[in-house]
């Protein structure tokens, strides 16, 4: 397990930001969502063993988070909000960094080289941070997470703030990491496609609650089987000689959804070309992970609402 | 020549550092996303667009007109700049209401109009809260709700949605969505590409401080022709399939990923999608799906900007 | 032949104890203020002119012609040295303000909790940065005064060396005043000028009224306000001169009680952030 929590409670004042929270989360790459104010960041400070519970326990990698300094030695964390030493080089923080989670000296330089390198900050290691860009900075505090090769990477929003580029090599790197043996990954995130790509395991919170958690898979199938069809051309036609063919069809704005019945596909490409309609997409209807947290987060406010 | 918004050569420094250098465009009409790398000018046009800057090169307009020094235009447009710092000590209420009191409009009407632009966007329920409480996804909010209750003609919106929690981008995007569906215009930018395209498939994509791209994203990505369209098609014969296509004369390429998989690259996507239909129903071939990975806003910007 | 690309790269040995990572914060922030020139002004200034005056002033009582042969009370002249008071004020303000105001600042301190470390190791590892330094205005120009009076003759080594004895744990008093105060200021705001304003506002906002109003009213216990006066005593009294007029042992009991109470509240202050930036 990697992280394993029982009745565990945290209360700033009269907000109980984690509410008796009762998890078993197992290895490998590990999603976490849920709405602003939903105790993610709580959670993963008590994780951190930042914050004391208020109560109930928690375990990460098996070891008590009352265990402190053995929990952080094991964790490479990378916040959210700017972090960085601005007067430093990026050289010089991440090995300053691996030095204070307990590497010597040389070992801190020769791993700062190493992580810089992986995440690919060239010569401008040698430049002070406050002169980087944000997708150098990130990439920055991606690294000095990585410096003192922990077991268990804790991400939160890692992608803020970066441009189209710079937030698909961030996403691969965390996704590099979120494949490596032994290697571990939380990441928490606002965007649900970016834990869809990365994640095998999701845990979503509302209110300090878990209100779901357990494989992407397993948590996106159950939908009906159905197809969703893309189609260029006269759509609500399209969909009412389907209609007639038999076909339970209807038009939404991400196109047609029909439940699949054999002999579907043939009709579609035959209906295509008696109306000279293209086709631009046709494939299983998956549900998203958006339309899933959608659904759970809706569900549990209504009886509060 | 009738966009929302025309730019004919603008060019604009702060000193040495490049913010646009003769970009050139027309594009508005109804949702339009730009996108484009960090530093790439967008807040740059933006600011031109509302009149806080002055261009040092070229003509610009907004809806026919020149914003600099411009008051009448303010009043038809609404912005949400990209910073997310509010007056912390007002709340959601005061806040939006205290925007319009500078719009010239009378208190009570300001207070009716604050009120109903806070529910449009999701926080009534906070209103009357100090903003410095406010989640980052609760002030992009707040922001919105500034921008709409006068009711302009239309948006400017600064990466609208970094920052909020998925519910809030959800609640965002339907707001512009309707916004634009009652026939208002929306520029908006935002480094989230699969959002841009859940809204609009009209994208202007800047670069450099140039526009280098503009128009329906797939119109955009069939003009592309140094990256051959691919399509992915699933099927139990991949291979006599790819007989079957063989007569296309555009077709670059076939591959066989997999055993049921056949991978098509084509120079005409359209023509392709046109035949298609013909040549599977002819050929009784069963074909199970059929995608292409890089028909996207995403595959665009990595083809043209790197 | 072998291909070896930058990739995701393995640590293969065991990670050190906590004294040296403690002592990787302490070394790193001692290198980088040796290198910051206005630190170096002020402490290569600092110590000159402290060491000089406090020389001067163990060489004029030595020649003013006093009745009494040279002895350890001649000390407390140059261990109640003004100048001192200004140094360590300028050095607490421009070394000791950002030790932790610029963390919180840019929110590094983060960081440093999310290493395998206790806020206990980053409040010592700050106070060792900037105790050292200080400890250069209030301990070593005793010393070396006391040496440089030994080798030319004015005092016994005996004499010189029980007064730098003395002056070691009167100066390290002083110090360890100072760096609790400046970092309890320190860690008060993210700006580390409102810091380094405190640090002054602390010593002349209270000694100099303080003095003042003992001179107007005439009654010497308003002095106890005052953390420099209250040193002097307890330096004048550990060099067995005569009192200043207030009781070393309640201005002892003042200095060390609120140095205790700065590093506490310093304390529960530091373990509190993490919750007010969240």
């Amino acid at each position: 397990m990697l992280v394993e929590t029982a009745g565990l409670t945290k209360v700033f004042g009269e907000v109980r930001a984690v509410d008796d929270l009762t998890v078993k989360i197992p290895d490998g790459a590990i999603g976490l969502v849920g709405p602003n104010g939903a105790g993610k960041t709580t959670f993963l400070r008590l994780l951190l063993s930042l914050l004391r519970p208020t109560a109930g326990t928690a375990k990460v990698l098996g070891r008590d988070i009352e265990d402190g300094l053995a929990v952080r030695e094991r964790i490479g964390y990378m916040p959210e909000h700017d972090c960085l030493i601005p007067d430093m080089t990026g050289v010089g923080l991440v090995s300053y960094m691996g030095r204070v989670s307990g590497l010597d000296r040389d070992t801190a330089m020769s791993r700062s080289h190493d992580v810089l390198q992986f995440v690919g900050v060239e010569e401008e290691r040698y430049r002070k941070v406050a002169e980087y860009s944000t997708g150098m900075k990130q990439k920055v505090k991606l690294a000095q997470a990585m410096v003192h090769d922990p077991q268990l990477y804790i991400f939160d929003e890692p992608t803020t703030g970066l441009d189209p580029r710079g937030r698909s090599e961030m996403l691969d790197l965390v996704g590099t990491i979120a494949k490596s043996p032994g290697r571990n990954v939380i990441l928490s995130s606002h965007l649900l496609p970016d834990v869809e790509t990365i994640c095998k395991y999701i845990v979503i919170l509302d209110g300090g609650h878990q209100i779901a958690a357990g494989e992407l898979s397993q948590l996106l199938s159950g939908g009906t089987d159905r197809l969703r069809i893309d189609v260029r051309g006269d759509r609500d036609a399209f969909a009412r000689l389907l209609k007639d063919a038999g076909f339970d069809a209807d038009a939404g704005p991400s196109g047609l959804h029909v439940s699949r019945k054999p002999g579907l596909e043939a009709a579609v490409f035959e209906t295509a070309k008696s109306l000279g309609a293209e086709v631009r997409y046709m494939g299983k209807e998956i549900r998203s992970l958006e339309e899933l947290f959608l659904e759970l987060v809706a569900r549990t406010e209504k009886p509060g609402a | 020549m009738n966009g929302v918004v025309e730019a004919v050569g603008v060019s604009k420094w702060y000193g040495e550092v490049l913010g646009l250098n003769a970009f050139t465009a027309s594009f508005g009409k109804g949702i339009t996303g730009l996108v484009g790398p960090n530093g790439a000018g967008k807040s740059t046009l933006f600011k031109l667009l509302i009149g806080q800057l002055h261009s040092d090169q070229g003509k610009i307009t907004l809806l026919g007109e020149n914003p600099w020094n411009n008051v009448p235009l303010k009043r038809r447009l609404g912005y949400c700049p990209e910073q997310n710092q509010l007056y912390g000590w007002l709340t959601g209420q005061q806040f939006v209401e205290t925007l319009l009191r500078l719009d010239g409009m009378p208190a009570a009407e300001s207070r009716k109009e604050a009120t109903a632009a806070l529910k449009v966007v999701g926080l009534s329920s906070a209103a009357h809260r100090p903003t410095r409480g406010y989640s980052r996804g609760m002030r992009q909010r707040a922001k919105l709700a500034q921008a709409l209750a006068h009711h302009p003609e239309i948006l400017i919106l600064d990466e609208p949605l970094s920052g909020a929690d998925p519910a809030g981008r959800v609640h965002i995007l339907r707001t512009i969505s309707e916004f634009a569906k009652d026939g208002g215009h929306v520029l908006m930018s935002t480094h989230v590409l699969y959002e841009i395209e859940r809204v609009t498939n009209n994208i202007v994509l800047i670069h450099n401080g140039k526009a280098i791209a503009s128009g329906n994203i797939h119109a955009i990505r069939a003009l592309i022709d140094t990256h051959p369209h691919a399509v992915r098609i699933e099927t139990s014969k991949p291979r006599q399939l790819a007989q079957a296509l063989a007569r296309m004369e555009h077709l670059v390429s076939f591959e066989f990923p997999a055993a049921d998989t056949l991978l098509v690259r084509t120079r005409k996507p359209d023509a392709f999608y046109r035949e298609l239909p013909q040549i599977v129903s002819d050929t009784k071939l069963d074909v199970r799906g059929l995608e292409s990975p890089d028909d996207s806003l995403d595959a665009v910007f990595r083809y043209l900007v790197g | 032949m072998s291909i070896t690309l930058p990739t995701y790269s393995r640590l293969e040995i065991p990670l050190l104890g906590r004294r040296q990572r403690v002592w990787a914060i302490i070394a790193t922030g001692l290198r980088k203020e040796l290198r910051r020139p206005a630190a170096i002004v002020v402490m290569a200034l600092g110590a000159a002119f402290t060491t000089i005056t406090s020389i001067a002033i163990l060489f004029i009582a030595t020649i003013i012609p006093s009745g009494q042969a040279p002895n350890l009370t001649f000390f407390a002249g140059p261990a109640s040295n003004f100048f001192v008071l200004f140094f360590v004020s300028l050095m607490a303000s421009v070394i000791g303000a950002g030790l932790i105001a610029d963390d919180l600042q840019s929110m590094a301190f983060t960081l440093y909790l999310s290493r395998p470390i206790t806020q206990l190791d980053y409040l010592l590892a700050k106070a060792a940065i900037l105790a050292p330094l200080v400890a250069m205005v209030t301990i070593l120009p005793l010393l070396l005064a006391a040496l440089v009076a030994a080798f030319l003759g004015f005092f016994s080594w005996t004499i010189a060396l029980e007064a730098m004895g003395i002056s070691i744990v009167v100066g390290g008093l002083l110090t360890l005043f100072y760096t609790a105060i400046t970092l309890f200021l320190s860690s008060l705001s993210r700006r580390k000028g409102i810091a380094g304003a405190g640090v002054f506002a602390v010593n002349f906002g209270l000694t100099i009224p303080a003095e003042v109003l003992t001179i107007v009213i005439g009654n010497r216990s308003i002095l106890y306000l005052s953390p420099w006066d209250n040193y002097v005593a307890v330096a004048t009294a550990a060099f067995g001169a005569s009192s200043t007029g207030i009781d070393w042992a309640v201005a002892l009991a003042i200095l060390l009680g609120v140095t205790v109470l700065a590093a506490l509240v310093t304390y529960v202050r530091m373990k509190a952030v993490e919750v007010i930036t969240g």
